[in-house]
């Protein structure tokens, strides 16, 4: 990997990081499991490595931003998770400021 | 599948005791759905190539374990400048303190060049030893800033308590060799650098310009030996140069241009006549004269002041060359950051 495209690597991986936050609680609204969490996310178009989704979910249940159960569907047991009523206020308000970025955003890119 | 389960093994391996269990569970049914998913769009079971492909795109286990773990960090962003800064200090204070104690180290048990050569050498393993040390400390607070963050709010960095006008004055980039000076202060120079010339050239004749009414007690039982007498001489070339240096840059006009060059040239040649000092034959700087009876009498303490003298000459010789060292660092610091900033 040369110099130029490491340093576009890193980049893109920061803007991803708070997009993927927010469109994994949007996402968990409906309960889901790991693996179907991802596979929905990614037919919308927004492909999340296993090693980074997994973990992430963790780390929102431990926030309290997910609640979680085991439970056993077609022979297996799997966790699932949901959003919780933290998270739900939670994703509100962070809707709220990814739309004032998003369109501040539009307005400078577009004045170019 | 057997290389799952291997993969998970390793995984678990990784992960923090009290929850590898309930991760290996959830990670398992995640990546056994997958599995299946895999197989049912193919229609058979994955060969054994496609499963090593499939999770070498997960990642190594290690790294995926890793990413169960919070962020850690053995010195923080929030104390890393600090620590930096005291890593600095204490570089440079140890290279002093040990250059000082090893000159009087070398003058009392090891004179000579293999002295110093082990001196020298010794020099990396106390920064290795310093910069552990200073490292464990930091690593320390950190592990207690992060863990008691209310405890230690100005550690961790989050401190509200400051105020704008608690911060130190301005820093000017130029240091005091850089200030620009008025044509008074360097005639002013000049001047005094002449009287002190001339006060220079007087001492040999009226020593008691130099140890006013000691210079009869000393005149009459002291003799100076010749290693002296060309210290002398050199301090006084060195004094003309740097003369006709201040008088060529007042004719010139240039009386408020650097004197960093002046500076470093009066440090560099200085070690000449230091260096003469301190290779003094027998280390002998002031000797009694002829009196039989002043020899047996002050002989010995004339020994230890001859001693003395030359230990003394060397923790000069110490500071002197880290005072030049230092210089010299400053102004490749500064040549470096202006070529950084001339690319862009």
């Amino acid at each position: 990997m040369t110099i130029s495209e490491n340093l576009f690597e890193n980049l893109r991986l920061e803007l991803r990081r708070g997009c993927l936050i927010l469109a994994v609680l949007a996402q968990l609204r409906q309960e889901h499991y790991g693996y179907t969490l991802r596979k929905s996310l990614a037919a919308r178009g927004l492909e999340i490595d296993e090693s980074t989704l997994y973990p992430l979910l963790r780390r929102l249940e431990a926030q309290g931003l997910l609640t979680s159960e085991w439970r056993e569907e077609e022979k297996r047991n799997k966790r699932f998770y949901r959003l919780s009523g933290d998270g739900e206020q939670l994703l509100g308000q962070l809707l709220e400021e990814w739309r004032t970025i998003n369109e501040a955003l539009d307005a400078t890119i577009n004045s170019l | 599948m057997e290389l799952l389960d291997r993969y998970l093994q390793a995984v678990k391996k990784h992960l923090p005791w009290k929850r590898q269990e309930d991760i290996i569970a959830e990670l398992r049914a995640n990546l056994e759905a997958q599995l299946e998913d895999k197989e049912t769009e193919l229609g058979r079971p994955l060969t054994t190539g496609e499963s090593e492909d499939w999770l070498r795109q997960i990642g190594p286990p290690i790294r995926v374990a890793a990413r169960y773990q919070p962020v850690q960090y053995l010195i923080g962003p929030a104390i890393f400048p600090t620590y930096w800064y005291v890593m600095r200090l204490a570089f440079l204070w140890s290279v002093v303190i040990y250059s000082i104690v090893s000159a009087i180290q070398i003058a009392t048990q090891n004179p000579g060049e293999t002295g110093v050569l082990e001196a020298v050498l010794r020099v990396p393993a106390i920064l290795m030893q310093v910069a552990a040390w200073v490292t464990l400390i930091f690593a320390a607070i950190e592990f207690v800033a992060t863990r008691y963050p209310a405890k230690w709010p100005e550690i961790a960095g989050i401190s509200e308590e400051w105020t704008p006008s608690s911060l130190p004055p301005l820093e000017t980039d130029a240091g005091a060799d850089d200030k620009p000076r008025s044509y008074a202060h360097a005639v002013a120079d000049v001047i005094f650098g002449f009287v002190f010339l001339i006060w220079m050239l007087l001492v040999p004749r009226y020593p008691y310009l130099l140890m006013g009414p000691g210079a009869a007690y000393v005149q009459g039982r002291l003799l100076f030996t010749p290693v002296l007498i060309q210290f002398y001489w050199w301090l006084l070339a060195l004094n003309v140069i740097g003369l006709i240096w201040k008088c060529v840059d007042l004719v010139r006009g240039d009386w408020n241009g650097s004197l960093r060059l002046r500076h470093l040239f009066s440090k560099i040649f200085g070690l000449i006549p230091l260096g003469l000092l301190i290779n003094a034959p027998d280390h002998a700087y002031v000797a009694l004269k002829s009196s039989e009876g002043d020899r047996a009498r002050y002989g010995l303490p004339m020994n230890s002041l001859n001693q003395a003298i030359h230990w003394f000459l060397m923790v000069v010789l110490a500071i002197a060359l880290v005072d030049l060292l230092w210089d010299l660092g400053r102004i490749a610091v500064e040549a470096y950051r202006r070529r950084e900033s001339a690319l862009g």
